[in-house]
């Protein structure tokens, strides 16, 4: 006797249909299965069907004019292995490979790290601070999302019953970087994360924190005072100290609520000084 | 339907079940289907890697792996006799630097590397070999000897 | 000899070495437990109806047991509970049924009702005061060990300066990768388990006790161990597993998932130790020492570990004054088990930061101040017992030595630290071998399993090598069932080659006796190989084995037997106010030099570079001797800096699983420089001290001792995480 059904649709229309027929509540797609199944085995899930995405034409990679389009169910591996996100989008590459483990990584995808979107996922703070966008493809349309508006708290997103990821959207190369404290340096959970990433064509900073319940928060008034590409050492300062004091962060068995808080401004000063604007690389 | 037939192959062989659930996971069908030992259970969450398997040459953890996820692929696990170039490489590194205790998370290691140099060959540091070993967890050596095995195995790649 | 002819290997690599967790029998039953919900209560029932309705189950609670037992038992630890919940996820009930899932489902359905009772989880809870005059009075209590000598009183009074300090240690567990597991049947009345062990005899011993069937009819079979590490000692599933076999009339398997081994594994759990220093210049005059041990639901008698921890907070240092006091106090956790030197580490910690601490009061080298005080051959323990050769002395003058090249070498930020640890090889109650030589081997026949340390594979079959000069790919250890083997204690307390090995010496000699007196030949006999044949070798005279043997022995071997059991040591009794304390057998001791880096921001702290320096008296196998040194380092720094049971108030284990539960990863264990000083020979085989245990117990120390050096923090808590380095720093 099995926890669950499993159906593996060979289409779009397929999968979307496999979704609602056990009306939203009872379903949930599967893309890499490294969280969902440990939360069906742990009990915080029981869907009574599970919908495999893995015959989807999702696996995909696409350097349009600077933005990059990553699929649903595109192994995080390859995302760390494309030379391009190494060199035009360093955070996020840095992001990935925060991420579990090789073996992990093989399997986890992106869509499934925001689907799941768990409080202390790596990826989704660098996804706010790049801007970037989810294509969802649902039973009556496809539609676009901010990250930041699609990812609503912890283990909550905007997504519809019904629908899916179809691809992430990174609209432009972006100098960045994602900095973390954690216990171990990988097969870890970060305590705390900051991501950081400049934008060449609007000439300002974004800057989002992650690593803690409920879920990884942009911080604009903070980027904003970082200013231009290259920070003074006061305007950096300062920017740490509001993050320091305007953040809001939780405490957990991982950390207190102090040592998030204290950690904050260092590492959003490690993140911005690792950036080299003019280069686009990290250094 | 939820448990229907399936096909797997591992180490090159068909194997097929009349009646597979479908919430199996890939490390109890090779472990007590298939009655392969060599892949370990350790803590079924993914994060001591004594299960890790190839999935079409990629490693995997076989504990959060659905079995029906993976009937279209090739498995390898460290039940594999001889005649893989990587594995049996791998192996013979950690004979040579005894980079084994009490073996339990040594066929995951083994696979892993093995995994390792299958995807990216020579053009891999020992560094990288190191860092992206960090999710296989031993308890007795200390790891000293398994990185001892690492530069051996990667040495040894053509 | 390198390492790399243990003769595990080959089976190891091939992925055909079979573990507890592997063992599968014809007909076999899936087994699950059914864990209380609380971590006290008072049982009112466990109805088990529910689970008997659903197909194929069998269940077993406490009212079954009459009906099932052979005998009466052991009364003070009843297999299921009857009165009361000591702990939470304590079994109340067994079931078994033709797959895993189905067992589970049948454990859920068993109706549990338990009236929940105040528990006890925070030691420090109990006696918010501590340390007072309450403590040996508190129902709480179950150990209270207290021993004095010299004129504590005065030493204090006339002491230039008094250090006092507290210091706190955490709840770690074994992390053996393999979870516990066992396949039991039962058939007739007699009653077998397969079972991934340390100690065969010990559980045979253990399950006849509970269950109360003669010893000779309880059969332990071991298997490959996937580490063990103190945590493989005792019975933990076999009680279960036998009687859900005699019931269901088939073989039974029980193994625990990775979350239930932390939630039921016996391990050390948290303490705080007070430690007050007199010194008068330079010299310290007196010593008090407070402990407060957590001890779980330990049963009152059977707490082993309050009396023998004591001991290394005292050494090794010369003492001439002192009082040490240690309470075992029971809460509602599972009870206290042994984790590789079972609290040393932890000691030392203690011991080793508050000397440097009293040495830097008093204006000294904290490095100077201790080997200034350490024991040397010749002295006395605190208890009165003459120090063996004890090479510690020698191997901290070596690590100093490293120390002033790496603080000459060593970049800015970072540290260098050294910390030392001393043990004293086991012996448990003893052991007994075969040898069997045939015409083209030697079989070593005995009950012990190989645990992945090599003690038995390499310890053993090197001694056989030595003490006949048989090549080593001739000798072969035979594993038996405990209805076959000779007895032994276990594999545990680094005992294994320095009892066993002393065994192997006595049936060697009692060979080669043999062979020299049929070869006509006085003097010692050696095991030459030529062409596949063995060649006994007396002076000049040589002749094959073959010939040497009757016909009865060409056919089953030439059969020799040797044993080692435990010689009788003291303590001086008249310094021992109440309780158990341990005497030592020999003195070995390592000093560990580590270099760290501190974040000076975020108080994270990594490990640079380490070398360790061992007495292990002669060391009998270097390349697994270096290898049980390397193992320990890393173990050692999960306790140093990672590794932390974390117990909610109402008893729940939160963190047992293997993210948030650390050990170190490849990352964080920079490769040890391994150094053996030589010279002092402990009672071992050819001088061997044991070495399973030292590696382990320097490396907190170490590790905080380069924390202090590189940054200045003290952090008196283990485990020395970024956050309390970041406190000491008062970055908080």
């Amino acid at each position: 006797m099995s926890a669950f059904e499993l159906v593996t649709p060979r289409s779009v229309e397929e999968a979307i249909a496999s979704l609602r027929a056990s009306d939203g509540t009872g379903s949930a797609p599967l893309a890499g299965g490294t969280d969902l199944l440990l939360d069906i085995d742990d009990g915080r899930a029981a869907p009574a069907r599970v919908v495999s995405l893995r015959r989807l034409p999702w696996r995909t990679l696409d350097w349009v004019g600077g933005a990059l389009t990553i699929g649903s169910t595109l192994p995080l591996r390859s995302l760390e292995d494309d030379p391009g996100v190494r060199a035009q989008l360093p955070g996020l590459y840095q992001a990935v490979h925060a991420v579990g483990s090789v073996a992990l990584r093989h399997r986890a995808t992106i869509g499934g790290n925001l689907g799941r979107s768990a409080p202390a996922s790596d990826l989704i703070p660098m996804l706010l601070a790049l801007d970037a966008e989810v294509d969802l493809v649902g039973p009556s349309a496809e539609r676009r999302l901010s990250v930041n508006d699609f990812v609503r708290a912890s283990r909550r997103t905007a997504l519809a019953p019904g629908e899916l990821i179809r691809s992430v959207r990174v609209p432009e190369s972006r100098p960045s970087a994602y900095v973390w404290q954690r216990v171990r340096l990988a097969n870890d959970i970060s305590q705390i994360a900051v991501a950081v990433a400049y934008s060449p064509s609007g000439r300002r900073w974004s800057v989002a924190v992650g690593g803690m319940p409920p879920r990884p928060v942009l911080l604009p008034e903070v980027a904003r005072g970082l200013g231009n590409a290259r920070p003074t050492d006061p305007a950096l300062r300062a920017a740490g100290e509001r993050a320091t004091r305007e953040v809001t962060i939780a405490a957990d068995q991982r950390a207190s609520e102090e040592y998030r808080r204290r950690l904050v401004g260092t590492l959003l000063g490690r993140a911005v000084r690792s950036v080299d604007v003019a280069e686009g690389v990290h250094r | 339907m939820t448990a229907a037939s399936a096909d797997l192959t591992v180490n090159g062989r068909r194997a097929s079940f009349t009646a597979l659930p479908d919430d199996e996971r890939l490390l109890d069908t090779l472990r007590w289907r298939l009655g392969l030992k060599g892949t370990k259970e350790g803590c079924r969450t993914g994060d001591c890697g004594a299960c890790t398997v190839l999935v079409d040459g990629r490693s995997t953890l076989s504990c959060l792996t659905l079995t029906r996820e993976v009937e279209d692929a090739a498995i390898t696990t460290i039940d594999l006799g001889a005649g893989d170039r990587e594995v049996d490489r791998v192996r013979a590194a950690f004979a040579a630097a005894g980079a084994l205790q009490c073996g339990y998370c040594t066929p995951g290691f083994v696979i892993a590397l093995a995994g390792l140099l299958k995807e990216r060959g020579r053009s891999l540091s020992l560094d990288e070999i190191l860092d992206s070993l960090q999710g296989n967890l031993c308890r007795c050596t200390g790891y000293a000897a398994i990185a001892r095995a690492a530069a051996l195995a990667r040495e040894a790649a053509p | 000899m390198s390492a790399a002819t243990r003769s595990d290997l080959a089976v190891k690599l091939a992925g055909g070495a079979i573990y507890g967790t592997d063992l599968d029998l014809p007909g076999m039953r899936w087994a699950a437990l059914v864990p209380s919900p609380v971590a006290h209560g008072r049982v009112r029932s466990v109805d088990l109806a529910p689970a008997r309705r659903l197909p194929g189950v069998v269940a077993i609670g406490a009212e079954d047991l009459p009906s099932l037992l052979p005998g009466s038992g052991d009364a003070d630890r009843p297999i299921f509970p009857t009165r009361e919940v000591l702990y939470r996820n304590q079994p109340l009930a067994a079931v078994a049924a033709s797959t895993l899932p189905e067992a589970r489902r049948a454990a859920a359905a068993v109706r549990v009702d338990i009236e929940p009772l105040p528990a006890v989880i925070d030691l420090e809870s109990v006696f918010p005061d501590w340390p007072g005059a309450e403590a040996d009075r508190s129902p709480h209590v179950i150990a209270h060990v207290h021993a004095r000598h010299g004129e504590i009183e005065a030493a204090f009074r006339s002491a230039d300066r008094v250090v006092e300090e507290t210091y706190r240690t955490a709840s770690v567990h074994q992390v053996a990768l393999e979870p516990h597991a066992c396949v039991a049947s039962v058939t007739g009345d007699r009653w077998y388990v397969r079972t991934s062990t340390q100690t065969p005899f010990g559980i045979r011993e253990d399950v006849a006790s509970l269950l109360g069937v003669p010893e000779e009819r309880v059969v332990v079979d071991g298997t490959w161990v996937g580490g063990g590490f103190g945590g493989k000692g005792s019975s933990l599933l076999e009680p279960f597993a036998l009687l859900l076999s005699r019931a269901a009339d088939r073989p039974v398997r029980l193994a625990l998932d990775y979350r239930q081994e932390f939630e039921l594994g016996r391990t050390t759990l948290p303490a705080v130790i007070r430690l007050a220093t007199a010194v008068r210049g330079a010299r310290i005059v007196g010593r008090r020492v407070r402990l407060l041990l957590d001890v779980g639901s330990s049963l009152p008698g059977r707490d082993f570990a309050t009396g023998y921890s004591i001991g290394f907070l005292l050494g090794p240092y010369r003492t001439d004054a002192f009082e040490v006091e240690g309470y075992g106090v029971r809460t509602n956790k599972p009870p206290f088990g042994p984790h590789r030197a079972p609290f040393a580490p932890q000691c030392a910690f203690a011991v080793e930061s508050h000397l440097a601490e009293v040495a830097r009061s008093v204006g000294v080298d904290p490095d100077a101040f201790r080997a200034d005080h350490l024991w040397h051959e010749g002295d006395s323990t605190a208890l009165g017992q003459r120090v063996g050769p004890f090479g510690l002395p020698s191997a901290l003058e070596q690590a100093r030595a490293t120390a002033a090249r790496w603080r000459a070498e060593r970049p800015p930020g970072r540290g260098v630290g050294i910390g030392m640890g001393f043990w004293s090889t086991g012996t448990g109650a003893g052991g007994e071998v075969r040898l069997v030589l045939t015409p083209t081997e030697l079989r070593i026949v005995q009950g012990e399993r190989e645990i992945g340390s090599g003690s038995v594979l390499r310890g053993l079959v090197v001694v056989a090598e030595r003490a006949l000069g048989i090549p080593s790919d001739r000798v072969r250890v035979e594993y038996l069932s405990t209805a076959e083997a000779p007895y032994d204690s276990g594999v545990f307390g680094s005992r294994t080659v320095g009892a066993l090995g002393r065994a192997i010496l006595e049936a060697s000699a009692s060979l080669g006796a043999t062979l020299a007196e049929r070869l006509g030949e006085a003097g010692p006999v050696r095991l030459e190989l030529t062409g596949g044949e063995l060649i006994a070798v007396a002076r000049s005279v040589r002749r094959p084995v073959r010939e040497l043997l009757s016909p009865g022995e060409l056919s089953v071997g030439l059969v020799a037997n040797g044993r080692h059991f435990a010689d009788p040591r003291k303590i001086d009794d008249s310094r021992v106010v109440t309780g158990s304390f341990y005497p030592y057998t020999d003195f070995t001791g390592a000093a560990h030099v580590a270099e760290v880096s501190v974040d000076r921001e975020t108080g994270a702290v990594r490990v640079e570079r380490y070398a360790a320096f061992h007495d292990a008296g002669a060391v009998v196998d270097p390349g697994t001797a270096r290898a049980s040194v390397e193992g320990g380092i890393a173990m050692g720094l999960g306790i140093a800096l990672t590794e932390e049971a974390l117990w909610s108030d109402d008893g729940r284990f939160l963190n047992a699983h293997l993210l948030d539960y650390r050990i170190p990863t490849l990352g964080e264990v920079p490769v040890p420089d391994v150094t053996f000083v030589e010279g002092f020979p402990g009672a071992g085989p050819f001088g061997a001290k044991g070495l399973g245990e030292p590696p382990i117990i320097p490396v907190p120390a170490a590790i905080a001792a380069a924390i202090r050096d590189a940054s200045g923090a003290h952090v008196t808590e283990l485990p020395i995480s970024a956050e309390r380095v970041a406190r000491a720093l008062k970055l908080l």
